[in-house]
């Protein structure tokens, strides 16, 4: 036991745990999500084992994002940046479609989304760039020049369109410029300008009527229980009638029934809600709040402001994306296309989170070195 | 690059974005507790409202029809079948997303596409519910639709058990027609069982009148469906309970007769040029011992199986259209002037309130002037019959005697013949198990001013009037069945039964028959004595042997009586009637004949009764051959 504890001063296992048992939990629910449907096409463990392939790939890049000082990865940060741009343009020439998307790389039988890569290297560069300046970020220039370095992505993964990363980034942003220690009246600024964009987006049709009936039909579902409002309806209807204690593993029957959409990506967290009940869903809350609460830890004990800014834009893209997913299926947030980290299916998010996860590693070991 | 960093650190220490970090804590900790309070709400709080939500979508409660009771005649033979059909469905909701599977549809079925959509507008049942577009599809359809249902959404096949009609439009205006339940029947039957929108029930006749026994009890089937409808597994069934079946007094062989002697007396009157417009009639016969109907035909008819699975536009045009003269109708039950038929009223009456004895004499010289010259009446005899008495009077149907007798009525005072006309049931419902009787008509001194209200000239009630009622013209009006249970009341000896189609009650497996009983206040003794009536039997059976009916019933084997009528209605020829009894001796047949335009009751009438009684008492006989009578 004491000699756990001296480890976990050293690699941080608490955090390694729970992310072991998020990926173990992830698993099982989307075998639960998949194999009623993909029983029909053949094999019942399809994506099941696609998943753990790409958990087993993830865990490989964990290790690697542990090894080496991270403190050298600040110099690279323009062949990174560019790098970032590079393979969000060479998406949009070449990438596949689907959803309506164009946004993934199709590797084998392997669809590669470099928009989840390049979360994790905005959170690299924008770090770095954090941490390389010298004045103390409250000139109006730091703030154009981090607006700059966030908006040329942002803008290609709109062009995808892809609402959901752009959204990411902007959470990014903010939750890394609130650590690296930018004065209130920009995020005032930011505000403001933000409510103009989205202002300006609805009125002059930026958005797509059915996009905005998306996005603000969470509000109340009903009105539209056959069209957008459908999806949020079910979720709640599967998440609700899990009551406390669950259907039981693989019992669901919206799950089961093919009542819940996308359920073994976007709507993940209903199908545990609706298995695992409250109980299960609450465990699994708590694993994500002792991986949050270890990032933050990790930021603090960071011996330098680049580690402790780039555990704050993993913590932060994190925390929006649990936000966002779990809010959008129990009808609080609106419904974008954003995964539960670790959990919902999907190759390339499995490994940038696991990578993210490599990152904060590193930076924790480093802290006691 | 080193150095860089290394002034950055100077500057800005790690510790600094401390307090900073604990702000991203503190909106972590505020994002979880959010998502466990509402989770706690949705899940714990509203658990049971969102597992009832989950129920409902994944378990479809359909219900399973229940096969209706079948109707028999009185020997067990089946009149109203079920039998399956195998019918295509189609979801309107699901035809309403890809509209050309209507035309796909029409042209595989080769019906119109119009048609289609009209069926699917039906805004009776349940939007959602599945309509049957066509029944009855043959196997090389049912194949074709099999294969390619991947390419026919919305579409089914299903088998349901329809009402088939073995004897086509055989006793159509008894047994009735089914139809979708409007919503009128629905709030009435609100406390009656669990109809819904959709159902079929009966309309008309005995299925409408016995629709409780006939029905059974829906079962129903809690199925699994998938998100997109499809049924995946039957959690739940509850068989349905089959109705009972219905046993009606009707004889199959004698309402078969009966229907074609009704048709056959049409046609001759079609063919002597009297009765050039006879397009309607009604034939009834009853067992006066009890009141069974035994046969009731109503011409012109129509086949209730149009009406199965919901009548066409087209069809129900034609069947309400004027030029088909309203075969829906039953004319038995429906009120017409009775003519001389009604005569055996006013001298039952008359003997029995003693203002004639049975042994008077009246002097017939064609026409009758006990009003004055001015409002000299007509005998139909022009040249008049001479001295007659009642007997006489009556099978000659003199005008003259029942003038005289209707003024003594009416000089009696206290409307004493509709009293009597009363007492024998006209003016009033027989009763009977059929919808829509009409009661007939009465007409007296209040009946009279309150037609005329704002007309005071006409309302005065005039000797005329009753005169008028004596030989069953004027405003008196009785339906053919009225006549019949009459007629029944002096041949079984003064009761009233009241009619009854419905005869036993017979579980669905067979097993328990229950007999309808006849209540108390289903029979009703005449307060006539024995001598009156049996004058009267006579009377009538003078008729048949030497009187008006004597030519139709000219060798006829069995002893009968009766009396024939030929009413005037103005503005049309004259209505031909006949109604008597057989045998005399012990009458178990009333029959009654009417023939609206058909012109006389001895020519048109009594030879079709002559048939009918025949037939019913396994008579062999020829018929009266070719009758002329121009007796009323």
């Amino acid at each position: 036991m004491i000699n756990l504890i001296g480890i976990n001063r050293k690699i941080d296992l608490t955090m390694l745990l729970s992310v072991i048992l998020l990926c173990i939990y992830g698993a099982i629910a989307v075998f639960s999500a998949t194999q009623s449907n993909a029983s029909a096409s053949g094999d019942q463990y399809f994506l099941l084992k696609k998943e753990i392939l790409a958990m087993l790939i993830g865990f490989i890049a964990l290790i690697v994002m542990t090894l080496g000082d991270y403190n050298r990865w600040k110099t690279y940060i323009v062949p990174l940046y560019i790098l970032n741009i590079v393979l969000l343009m060479v998406v949009l020439a070449i990438g596949s479609s689907h959803k309506g998307a164009q946004s993934w790389f199709e590797i084998g039988s392997f669809q590669l989304q470099p928009s989840e890569f390049s979360k994790l290297i905005l959170i690299v560069t924008l770090a770095s760039f954090f941490a390389n300046r010298r004045s103390q970020l409250d000139s109006i220039q730091d703030l154009g020049m981090s607006l700059l370095h966030v908006g040329i992505p942002l803008l290609l993964v709109l062009l995808q369109p892809d609402l959901g990363t752009a959204l990411c980034y902007v959470a990014i942003l903010l939750g890394m410029m609130l650590v690296a220690g930018f004065p209130a009246r920009h995020f005032a600024i930011l505000a403001i300008a933000g409510i103009i964009v989205v202002f300006c987006a609805v009125q002059f049709h930026v958005l797509q009527d059915y996009q905005l009936s998306r996005l603000t039909v969470f509000v109340n579902p009903d009105n539209d229980p056959r069209g957008a409002g459908y999806n949020l309806l079910q979720s709640k209807i599967a998440v609700g009638s899990g009551q406390f204690f669950g259907k039981g593993l693989f019992s669901g029957t919206q799950t089961r029934l093919q009542f819940l959409p996308e359920r073994h990506t976007d709507f993940i967290f209903s199908v545990i809600g609706e298995e695992a009940g409250f109980i299960g869903a609450a465990l699994l809350l708590i694993l994500f709040l002792v991986l949050i609460v270890r990032g933050i830890r990790t930021a603090a004990y960071s011996k330098n402001m680049f580690g402790t800014l780039l555990a704050a834009g993993i913590v932060s893209l994190w925390l929006f994306q649990i936000l966002v997913n779990i809010g959008m299926t129990i009808g609080l947030m609106p419904i974008t296309g954003i995964p539960l980290p670790f959990v919902s299916y999907g190759n390339s998010s499995l490994m940038v989170h696991l990578m993210s996860v490599g990152i904060l590693l590193n930076v924790y070991t480093r802290s006691y070195v | 690059m080193k150095l860089i960093d290394a002034t950055f650190d100077k500057n800005v220490k790690p510790d600094d974005a401390r307090p900073r970090l604990m702000v991203l804590m503190f909106v972590a900790f505020t994002i979880f507790a959010v998502l466990i309070s509402r989770l706690w709400i949705l899940q714990v709080m509203g658990g049971q409202k969102y597992m009832a939500l989950a129920e409902g979508n994944y378990i479809r409660d359909l219900p399973i029809e229940a096969p209706r009771g079948l109707i028999f005649d009185r020997s067990g033979k089946v009149l109203v079948n079920n039998r399956p059909s195998i019918g295509i469905t189609l979801s309107p909701p699901v035809a309403e997303k890809n509209p050309r599977i209507i035309n796909r549809l029409a042209g595989i079925l080769h019906i119109s596409s119009s048609d289609i959509r009209e069926k699917l507008a039906e805004k009776k049942a349940d939007p959602l519910k599945p309509r049957v577009i066509a029944r009855d599809i043959d196997d090389k359809t049912l194949a074709y639709i099999e294969e390619h249902k991947m390419g026919l959404p919305g579409v089914d096949v299903v088998t349901e058990s329809i009402r088939s009609y073995p004897f086509g439009s055989l006793g159509a205006h008894v047994f009735g027609y089914l139809g979708e339940i409007s919503q009128e029947e629905m709030q009435s039957k609100k406390n009656n069982g669990s109809y819904a929108l959709g159902d079929i029930i009966g309309k008309s006749g005995a299925e409408s009148v016995y629709e409780g026994l006939l029905r059974g009890q829906k079962g129903s089937e809690q199925i699994e469906v998938n998100a997109s409808g499809r049924p995946l597994s039957i959690i739940k069934k509850q068989e349905p309970l089959p109705g009972s079946n219905l046993m009606l007094s009707l004889d199959l062989s004698l309402q078969q007769v009966t229907e074609q002697a009704l048709k056959d007396a049409m046609q001759q009157a079609r063919n002597t040029g009297t009765g050039a417009k006879a397009n309607g009639g009604a034939a009834i016969v009853l067992d006066p011992r009890n009141g069974d109907v035994l046969a009731m035909a109503s011409l012109p008819t129509y086949d209730p199986a149009l009406f199965i699975g919901g009548i066409s536009k087209k069809n129900w045009q034609q069947l309400i259209d004027k030029k088909t003269n309203f075969p829906l109708n039953n004319r038995a039950i429906m009120a017409y002037a009775p003519g001389s038929t009604f005569k055996p009223v006013t001298l039952i009456g008359a003997l029995a309130d003693g203002i004639i004895k049975t042994n008077d004499t009246f002097d017939c010289g064609g026409k009758w002037l006990g009003l004055g010259k001015k409002w000299a009446r007509w005998c139909w005899d022009h040249a008049g019959h001479g001295t007659v008495g009642l007997t006489r009077g009556m099978a000659e149907s003199c005008d003259v005697v029942f003038y005289s007798i209707g003024y003594k009525f009416y000089k009696t005072g206290g409307e004493r013949l509709q009293y009597w006309a009363r007492v024998f049931g006209i003016g009033s419902l027989t009763g009977i198990d059929l919808p829509m009787e009409a009661k007939g008509r009465v007409p007296d001194k209040q009946w009279k001013e309150k037609i005329n209200d704002g007309n005071p000239e006409y309302q005065r009630w005039y000797p005329g009037d009753t005169v008028n009622i004596a030989i069953g013209q004027g405003d008196i009006l009785a339906t053919p069945l009225q006549m019949a249970s009459l007629y029944a009341a002096i041949a079984n000896g003064g009761i009233l039964y009241r009619p009854h189609v419905g005869k036993a009650m017979i579980s669905w497996d067979g097993n328990v028959k229950r007999e309808f009983k006849l209540k108390p206040e289903d029979k009703r003794k005449l307060d006539i004595s024995k001598d009156i009536i049996r004058f009267n039997q006579d009377a009538l059976e003078k008729t048949v042997t030497q009187g008006t009916a004597a030519a139709a019933f000219s060798g006829f084997s069995t002893r009968v009586a009766g009396k024939t009528g030929t009413a005037q209605v103005r503005g049309k020829g004259d209505y031909a009637w006949f109604a008597g009894y057989a045998p005399v001796e012990e009458p178990r047949y009333v029959v009654v004949v009417m023939v609206e335009q058909g012109g006389h009751g001895g020519t048109i009438a009594a030879p079709a009764a002559r048939k009918i009684l025949a037939a019913a008492m396994g008579i062999p006989d020829r018929g009266a051959g070719y009758v002329n009578d121009l007796s009323r």
